[in-house]
């Protein structure tokens, strides 16, 4: 599963970063990385980004952006 | 003599340094760019106990890498500069993402204080840090402040006295201890080698930076051979040991001193009071709700800075040209000076400052409402709602407050670019800007229409405004798609809480921005005044414009435009004119087509009446503004009246143009070129001749190809 498909609302677990290197560097700057649990909060109108929280703060990533990270489901 | 001490700002985006430093400096501050980058840079001395105590705010940044243009300026400076102590301001709330920094600072090996901004806020959420157990993890002095509140910053000047006076520098936070031998054993080799090195980088930064591989290059040494080799080695047996690509090793071993501090450090109140963010964003971002929000937002933030801009900008044109103007005029003839300098300095040197002070409370209105949704965090709440629109031409939602405000005037639209981070959206924008059909070609477009187009004004008028955008949208998506290509941009926007921005840091940034524009584009608007004057009056006592320099010149190039239509020289002329402004165009062509205007008549004014003039009038724009603002939510119609247009120029340019040409002639104006404000405005915006240069020259060759094929259709169409 992939961060682009989760729903609203829904808490997951970061399982792999599949993008290109600068920017897996980037999002585990942030937080981003493997292992961290975030959640989808709000998606933006006509398909626009998404925005989740991690740790404690929000960001904004684009969809096809967001295809690039491996996600998994968590109670 | 006092002893200088130099001291950088750093931390992540939105933590509050721009806040702090003017809490610290006041009306001190000063605003500019980092050389050769679109980078703001603002910079602030302060005398504090006898010492002078130099601020520089470096761009907020996440990590210390080399990959953005923020990135690039904060690494550059801290390297070669070596201030003498950082202070890191992070945010309290949010102080887990914060701390990756502070780990990476501390690798630099320079004097750091820590300074816990929002404190306020992270009390409020009921968030617990452990000041003092902080301070001793991470070796440093660690200061509570609250920027908004000035708490805390007489803490801050009085650390950085203690700290310059015995600086003090301990490492204390480690990797794991098999990295930690690898880093030592490159140590070693490097002190072989190539001792030098730790002189010129802090150690454990260089040492780490070799590792991952990180090209030092851009510092302009040479590595030794030797060592690089043994720094892959280093990298490839980490790689192996931990079955991670190395950047992830090192991430997560910083992250893991992080993580470990902030648990011993951070505790938070389960009891959490409602999240108002989380609420405004089910406002804001909504599906449905949000983009017309935003879009009435931007549409009152147009209204704001040009209606209410709009009774100053008339204020200062009257005092200036009906007061001052006159003023000098009695005091030049009194003492007898020539006619010439009667006219340099009354029409020249006055007309020139006109030019720029008629900016000012424009870009005045333009920052402090820009200020407000900064300040306030909803700018990245618009960044988000309109990317989805904008980044196929590689922008972001950013840009769209920037062109629209173009539309009011392009120069305010160019400095509304100071928003946008991202450097290459940033000039993107501001190549677009141009094109969007500022009011003041409305002006013309108006009369030209009156002349050609009775019945079809509103289609004409539309039709170009359609163009402008077409141009602008085809150029950006060009040079995104070409020049542009390798820059590869990912899109990470951090949406921070809602916070209330305070009204004296608002006014303060919006006065220093304006300083700013009077100090830079200011100067280079008044000096190109000038020089159009000259070009007007000399020879000195020309009677007709056609005979003066301006006039020969314009008939030099009078020929580039008979393939457009319009081939004549009073045309040209109105075009060379309308560099200046285009407000000036129309009164130029009266002035060519229609004969001298006759010289008013001069009613002396005193200098009492004069300053009463001037008071009485900045009395009524107040008034005039407050009643703008209260119209602008509905309360009171404000009826604009429409000035007739003057009917011997109307006659005369029927004489000169056919309705195609005097299309024509519209698309050139439209196209050719903003004014010479906005490309001061671009010049000092994007910290560039090179992209002023190449902003004139794309518009100049569009308009001329975009008229020509404008010109040609329309004869086939109505030849055919
Ligand atoms: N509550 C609170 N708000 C603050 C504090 N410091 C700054 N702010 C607000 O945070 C926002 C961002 O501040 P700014 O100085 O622009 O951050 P910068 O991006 O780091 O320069 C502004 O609205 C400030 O008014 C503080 O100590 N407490
Ligand atoms: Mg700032």
């Amino acid at each position: 599963m992939t961060l682009s498909n989760v729903s609203v609302g829904k808490r997951v677990k970061i399982k792999d970063l599949k993008t290109d290197k600068n920017f897996r560097k980037k999002l585990m700057e942030l937080g981003l990385f493997p292992g961290q649990i975030i959640e989808i909060i709000q998606d933006a109108p006509f398909g626009g980004p998404m925005k989740i929280r991690v740790k404690d703060y929000c960001i904004a990533l684009r969809r096809d952006e967001a295809s690039g990270i491996e996600v998994e489901e968590v109670e | 003599m006092s002893k200088t001490i130099k001291v950088a700002l750093a931390g992540n985006p939105n933590t509050g340094k721009t806040t702090l430093l003017n809490a610290i400096a006041g009306t001190n501050l000063r605003v500019g760019n980092w050389p050769g980058v679109t980078v703001e840079k603002k910079e602030a001395v302060v005398n504090y106990n006898g010492y002078k105590i130099e601020f520089i705010d470096l761009p907020g940044i996440y990590s210390l890498g080399n990959q953005t243009a923020e990135e690039k300026v904060t690494i550059d400076f801290l390297i070669k500069e070596k201030p003498d102590i950082i202070v890191n301001i992070v945010d309290s709330t949010n102080l887990e993402r914060n701390l990756y920094l502070t780990v990476q600072l501390l690798e630099l090996e320079i004097p750091l204080i820590v300074v816990l901004n929002m404190w306020d806020e992270a009390v409020e959420k009921g968030i617990q840090i452990d000041v003092k157990k902080l301070s001793e993890l991470l070796c440093c002095k660690v200061i509570p402040t609250s920027a908004v509140h000035k708490k805390g910053i007489k803490e801050i000047l009085d650390s950085i006295i203690e700290l310059a006076e015995k600086p003090k520098f301990i490492q204390c936070t480690h990797f794991e201890s098999q990295v930690e031998t690898f880093l030592l054993e490159l140590a070693d080799e490097i002190r072989k080698k190539q001792p030098i090195l730790f002189d010129l980088f802090p150690k454990r930064f260089l040492v780490i930076s070799l590792i991952e591989g990180i090209d030092l290059q851009n510092f302009g040494i040479e590595i030794h051979p030797d060592i690089l080799k043994k720094a892959e080695e280093i990298r490839k047996k980490l790689e192996k040991l931990y079955k991670k690509d190395i950047s992830s090793i090192i991430i997560e071993e910083r992250y893991s001193i992080v993580i470990s501090i902030y648990e011993q450090c951070v505790k938070k109140d389960t009891i959490k009071d409602v999240d108002t963010t989380l609420i405004l964003d089910k406002i804001f971002l909504n599906k449905i709700f949000g983009i017309p929000i935003f879009l009435f937002l931007a549409w009152l933030m147009f209204e704001f800075t040009f209606e209410l801009s709009a009774p100053y900008v008339d204020w200062l044109d009257s005092s200036l040209s009906n007061v001052i103007a006159n003023w000098a005029y009695q005091g030049l003839t009194a003492i007898n000076a020539p006619e010439w300098l009667i006219s340099l300095i009354t029409e020249g040197v006055i007309g020139g400052v006109g030019f720029v002070l008629v900016f000012v409370p424009v870009l005045f209105f333009l920052y402090i409402f820009m200020g407000i949704l900064e300040g306030s965090g909803y700018m990245s709440r618009a960044a988000f709602l309109m990317d989805r629109f904008m980044s196929f031409i590689g922008l972001s939602g950013k840009s769209f407050i920037p062109l629209l405000i173009g539309f009011g005037c392009n120069v305010p639209g160019v400095y509304a670019t100071r928003t946008i981070e991202n450097p290459k959206e940033k000039i993107l924008t501001a190549l677009m800007i141009p094109f969007m059909s500022c009011s003041a070609r409305l002006t013309v477009y108006a009369f030209f229409v009156t002349a050609f187009f009775t019945n079809h004004k509103a289609l004409v008028i539309l039709s170009l405004y359609m163009l402008g955008i077409i141009v602008a949208v085809t150029l950006a998506f060009i040079l995104h798609r070409s020049y542009f290509k390798t820059e590869s941009q990912h899109f990470i926007l951090e949406l921070p809480p809602y916070r209330i921005p305070t009204f004296r840091f608002i006014m303060l940034s919006a006065w220093s921005k304006t300083k700013a524009f009077l100090i830079d584009a200011g100067t280079f608007i008044f000096a190109t005044a000038l020089i159009v004057w000259f070009l007007l009056n000399v020879p000195f006592g020309v009677q007709s414009k056609e005979d003066s320099l301006f006039g020969h010149i314009a008939k030099v190039i009078t020929p580039i435009f008979e393939p457009l239509g319009f081939g004549h020289w009073e045309a040209s002329g109105a075009l060379i004119t309308g560099f200046v402004a285009k407000e000036v165009v129309l009164s130029t062509m009266g002035n060519i087509y229609a004969g001298e205007v006759v010289e008013e008549e001069q009613q002396k004014i005193g200098i009492i009446e004069g300053l009463k003039e001037i008071g009485v009038g900045f009395i009524n724009a107040n008034i005039e503004a407050g009643k703008k603002l209260i119209s602008l939510f509905g309360l009171i119609s404000n009826e604009e009246e429409e000035e007739p247009a003057d009917n011997t120029l109307l006659n005369a340019v029927r004489k000169e143009f056919t309705p195609l040409s005097a299309f024509s002639f519209l698309v050139f104006l439209l196209l050719y070129t903003p004014c010479m404000a906005t490309i001061f405005a671009i010049k000092q915006e994007l910290n560039s001749w090179k992209w002023m240069a190449i902003s004139v020259m794309i518009s100049l060759t569009t308009a001329w190809i975009v008229s020509f094929t404008v010109y040609h259709i329309g004869k086939l169409i109505i030849s055919g």
